[in-house]
């Protein structure tokens, strides 16, 4: 869901070339504003360290302000509740978001998460 | 609440306790005081012993056992645990032995919807500041036994709605209450509505999405 809405409304070929700081290959903004602070934010908050987090949300409070910093937090929270259920349900990438996300699963390296024996029974 | 904590805003707060309250409540196969034990040993999860010292999830080769107040199943709290420590390597065989120790699909369904939904509430009120909310009591009453014809195979563990734009949308559709359940916890945190709104930009939501999901190595 993420990544096909992330092509729609990406700027384009920066987007998608910067996107290797989403799996932590490279460093930067991925060409979206304030994006270094989100990453991190969101890095912090999937992995639930809290002092990070609040160093993080003081920071963030300064630069993009209270309530987008507060979205941030409220957006990363979300998914660390929905991946839980894509992963625990075994569902399998349908026809629609793969064909509107190749590009991004590409640039991101995101195929390579399914592990070995994710739908096998043995 | 920490010094440094950002207040909660009221929508996001309403939806948040409406979803406590209604995991207290009787679901379609737990009883409120199930549901609500499942939110504890979610809780518990992040310091369990057995969980940090085991490799990957294993739910035949308990050598000892998760950290519990004795409240459900050791299935459960397998279940439970793996979810909320180590979702991103759950596999086929993992789920079907699961299931073979006797947790039925439906109620799996259902713990998996409370342990996400509880994860979002959780998260978000930590990552504010605040110390994770308090539980209401639970609500008597017996499970009705809910179950959805209105499924379908589309090569998931279990039988997804047979309606919805992604799988995503359709993976709860067993219970169809349980898929009500953590969509109405989530619908606060994405573009679930027409009118949804944040005062991030499209692009910022995205980013924190993907980074989230890349930590949790989420295929999907």
């Amino acid at each position: 869901m993420a990544l096909r809405e992330s092509v729609r409304n990406s700027d384009g070929g920066d987007l998608l070339a910067g996107l290797g700081v989403v799996t932590g290959r490279s460093e930067g903004d991925a060409g979206v504003r304030h994006g270094g602070l989100l990453v991190n934010l969101a890095d912090a908050v999937a992995r639930w360290r809290w002092d990070e987090v609040a160093r993080l949300r003081g920071c963030g409070v300064d630069l993009i302000g209270l309530e987008a910093t507060r979205d941030a937090i409220l957006v990363a929270a979300g998914f660390n509740g929905i991946t839980r259920v894509a992963d625990a349900i075994g569902i399998r990438l349908d026809t629609r978001t793969a064909d509107a996300s190749v590009e991004l699963r590409s640039a991101i390296g995101i195929d390579s998460f399914a592990p070995l024996g994710k739908w096998n029974a043995h | 609440m920490t010094a440094a904590a950002l207040p909660v805003d009221s929508a996001t707060s309403a939806a948040h306790q409406a979803t406590l309250q209604a995991i207290a409540e009787p679901g379609g196969w737990w009883s409120g005081a199930d549901r609500l034990a499942i939110v504890r040993a979610t809780r518990t999860a992040p310091t369990c012993a057995l969980c940090a010292r085991r490799e990957k999830p294993n739910a035949t080769a308990l050598d000892g056992e998760h950290d519990n107040d004795g409240e459900l199943p050791p299935i459960a709290v397998e279940a439970v645990h793996a979810i909320r420590n180590d979702s991103g390597r759950l596999t086929r065989r993992w789920f079907d032995d699961v299931i073979d120790m006797g947790l039925l699909p439906e109620a799996y369904v259902e713990l998996v919807a409370v342990t996400a939904s509880s994860v979002i509430v959780d998260t978000f009120a930590q990552g504010l500041g605040f110390d994770m909310p308090e539980l209401p009591e639970p609500v008597s009453g017996a499970p009705n036994l809910e179950r959805s014809d209105d499924v379908e195979d589309a090569g998931a563990w279990l039988p997804l709605a047979r309606e919805g734009r992604a799988n995503i949308l359709r993976s709860l559709g067993l219970v169809p209450s349980a898929l009500k359940l953590f969509f109405g916890t989530f619908g606060r945190s994405y573009y679930m509505a027409p009118d949804s709104q944040f005062a991030l930009d499209r692009a910022q939501v995205e980013l924190v999405a993907a980074r989230v999901s890349a930590v949790n190595e989420c295929f999907y």
